[in-house]
């Protein structure tokens, strides 16, 4: 992993974003054209918070978050296998004070939507115009009989959250023997991050193989019947960890349905598997304030929104964005990924519509790219990319430009390795873009 | 060249960013490049180039290379495909406007010696500090990202990958593999 220059680049960076936080005041000193609200301050929160206050500098910016310090998911993996430090993925709330964004760390409790004030733990309330919720996902550990959400946070972490259970997770990785056997359990989608547990499975792969345990197995048990980028995992595992991961799909009775953390075992329908590390990652829906204010419509896991401006369907001046959020051509089975990557956009979307809305101008023309990276080995990468055009209020999935590397080249031969080099590299450089452009 | 001028200061301005541009669908499709190539198309690193500042024609010809199947890319290529051909002639115009910020890395004496050296004859189309591009099909250098430039090379050198500047790619397989990374840290050093 190269480390090369960063911080020669974040100075540079600073400098260069504070040209462009020169936007127009209020038209009267101290008074303001309008209030945001943003709750959660992930790459969703951080990125609508600073381009609201980057499109218009007379918009009152308040952004809620629980934590002082914010611990990038994307790229975690790497801190278990030991390819990458966790401080890498560590960012702090100093870059959007400079956007002049009010950050107040505190957890949002309720919001009267009548009032259109939200309330805090704190005991504060903030009145808003708009408000923003990105408040990632909460876990349902009930759906797994026996994991809880304290097994969670002492001997079987899910770190589906990046923090503390990932060094937890690696700490565990560290103690594994030769031979031992890593379980990864997937829940039924869709969840965050949908390469996430297969590109997880190539780290733990890549340590063990470098760390002399190359006998130990990685045993995915999947609820599901197919996964992201499939033939670009099967190829590199093939290639690079050839024997070391075994996957188990759904319909051959791959879902956990309990696990028992004393014996570290997993339970499926018919069958039990016993581990060294048991590594669950639990089923999960919106975060926990979306849900009780009853957006979430759909199926009551996800907030479904308007695909011109990310407004809640089920309530007028509410915006919300990243995971917690349903959107693209669900019925063509392209949905929204729920990813950084797109959490941003969609922050940007709704930033927009939200100036839009309040300077009374028609709203800008939505339109929703991701590309999601996963590293398999460091000199290995490939990436899915979607893009989706807003036709008729209906997303429109550009299938002419979407979908994955290439698996082979046209001609049925093998892609050079280049490619594989180049997209590992191309991770960690959208890493510290994404960091920039939704943090700094 | 006064036209220029008075875009990159208003650039700098921030006046791109004015409330009363909100619908502009340039500055809104120009927001999904910022995730990688940071605001004003000023990257914050890795292998990720900045576009703030090259050339209107440089950066159009390259992406509809890509929209084409002409030129290879690992994930460009895909990409741009969901862009129409107005959309990619007004990104290019957007980011051609703004200010070119070199970002110089850190590079040693050593390796700033022999790169000037090994570069002699990128100086014809580029310039001494790679910030002087003869013509508008060339791209700056100077203060671009090190990385990105020494993949940029390897894509040129490899066989297998599909490049179209037939000059390029004949001065690029002609270089010594170890100077591959020197040339790169050459120009990533340059501050102007
Ligand atoms: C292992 C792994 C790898 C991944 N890799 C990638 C990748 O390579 N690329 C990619 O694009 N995506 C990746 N992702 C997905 C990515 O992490 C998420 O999609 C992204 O974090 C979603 O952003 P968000 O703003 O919706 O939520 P989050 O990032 O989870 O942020 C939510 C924030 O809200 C706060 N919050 C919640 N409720 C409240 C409240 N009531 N009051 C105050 N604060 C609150 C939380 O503290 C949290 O900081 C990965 C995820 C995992 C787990």
């Amino acid at each position: 992993m190269s480390q090369i220059n960063r911080r020669d680049f974040i100075k540079a960076i600073a400098a260069a974003s504070s040209a462009s936080v020169l936007t127009i005041p209020s038209a009267h000193a101290g008074q303001t054209k309008g209030r945001v609200v943003v709750v959660g301050g992930g790459y969703g929160g951080a990125t609508a918070a600073k381009y609201l206050r980057m499109m218009d500098g007379g918009i009152d910016v308040t952004l809620i978050e629980a934590n002082s310090t914010y611990t990038s998911c994307p790229l975690s993996n790497e801190v278990i296998s030991g390819e990458r430090d966790i401080k890498t993925l560590e960012v702090g709330y100093s870059g959007l004070k400079k956007h002049g964004v009010k950050v107040v760390h505190d957890w949002v409790t309720g919001v009267d939507t009548a009032k259109k004030v939200v309330s805090t733990k704190g005991g504060q309330t903030y009145a808003y115009d708009a408000l923003i919720l990105s408040p990632g996902v909460e876990f349902n550990y009930a759906a797994v009989e026996g994991y809880t959400e304290e097994l969670a946070n002492t001997s079987l972490p899910h770190a589906w959250k990046a923090g503390a259970q990932t060094l937890m997770l690696k700490k565990q990785l560290e103690a594994m023997p030769d031979g031992g056997k890593f379980i990864i359990a997937v829940p039924p989608g869709p969840f965050r991050c949908p390469p996430g547990p297969y590109e997880r499975a190539a780290q733990v792969a890549l340590y063990c193989k470098t760390h002399g345990k190359a006998k130990s197995k990685i045993l995915i048990l999947d609820s599901n019947d197919s996964f992201s980028k499939k033939a670009l995992f099967e190829q590199a595992w093939k290639a690079l960890y050839d024997g070391m991961i075994e996957w188990v799909p759904g319909a051959s009775d791959g879902k956990v349905i309990k696990v028992d953390a004393k014996t570290k075992t997993c339970f499926t329908n018919f069958g039990d598997h016993k581990g060294d590390v048991v590594n669950i990652i639990p089923p999960h829906h919106a975060g926990k304030i979306a849900r009780d204010m009853g957006l979430a419509t759909f199926k009551t896991h996800w907030c479904e929104v308007k695909p011109e401006s990310m407004e809640a369907k089920a309530q007028k001046d509410i915006y919300v964005i990243g995971d917690s959020c349903i959107g693209g051509d669900l019925a063509g089975n392209f949905g929204f990924p729920k990813s950084a990557h797109m959490a941003m956009t969609q922050a940007k979307v709704a930033a927009g519509a939200i100036i839009a809305k309040i300077n009374n101008l028609p709203l800008p023309v939505p339109f929703y790219v991701n590309t999601c990276y996963s590293v398999v080995a460091p000199d290995w990468g490939f990436s899915v990319v979607h893009v989706y055009r807003v036709e008729n209020n209906t997303w429109v999935y550009v299938k002419e430009a979407s979908g994955i590397s290439p698996v082979t080249m046209p001609d049925k031969s093998p892609v050079p390795r280049l490619y594989r080099k180049v997209e590992a590299e191309y991770a960690d450089g959208w890493l510290r873009n994404v960091l920039a452009d939704a943090y700094s | 060249m006064r036209r220029k001028y008075t875009l990159a200061l208003l650039a700098c301005l921030g006046l791109s960013t004015l409330p009363a541009l909100a619908d502009d669908s340039t500055e809104a499709l120009a927001r999904t490049c910022n995730n990688c190539h940071g605001v004003n198309g000023v990257s914050a690193g890795g292998a990720m180039p900045s576009l703030g500042g090259q050339s209107e024609t440089y950066l159009k010809h390259i992406m509809m290379e890509w929209k084409t199947g002409e030129r290879a890319a690992a994930s460009m290529n895909r990409l741009i495909k969901g862009y129409s051909d107005e959309q990619i002639a007004s990104l290019a115009k957007y980011f051609a406007a703004k200010p070119w910020v070199p970002i110089a890395q850190k590079a040693s004496a050593d390796v700033m010696a022999r790169g000037k050296d090994v570069t002699d004859k990128c100086e014809t189309c580029h310039g001494a500090t790679g910030g002087q591009p003869d013509d508008e099909t060339t791209p700056r250098l100077n203060g671009q990202s090190a990385l990105f430039l020494h993949l940029e090379l390897d894509k040129y050198r490899d066989e297998a990958f599909l490049m179209t500047h037939k000059k390029m790619i004949k001065s690029a397989r002609k270089m010594d593999e170890k100077d591959v990374g020197i040339a790169a840290k050459f120009y990533g050093n340059q501050s102007k």
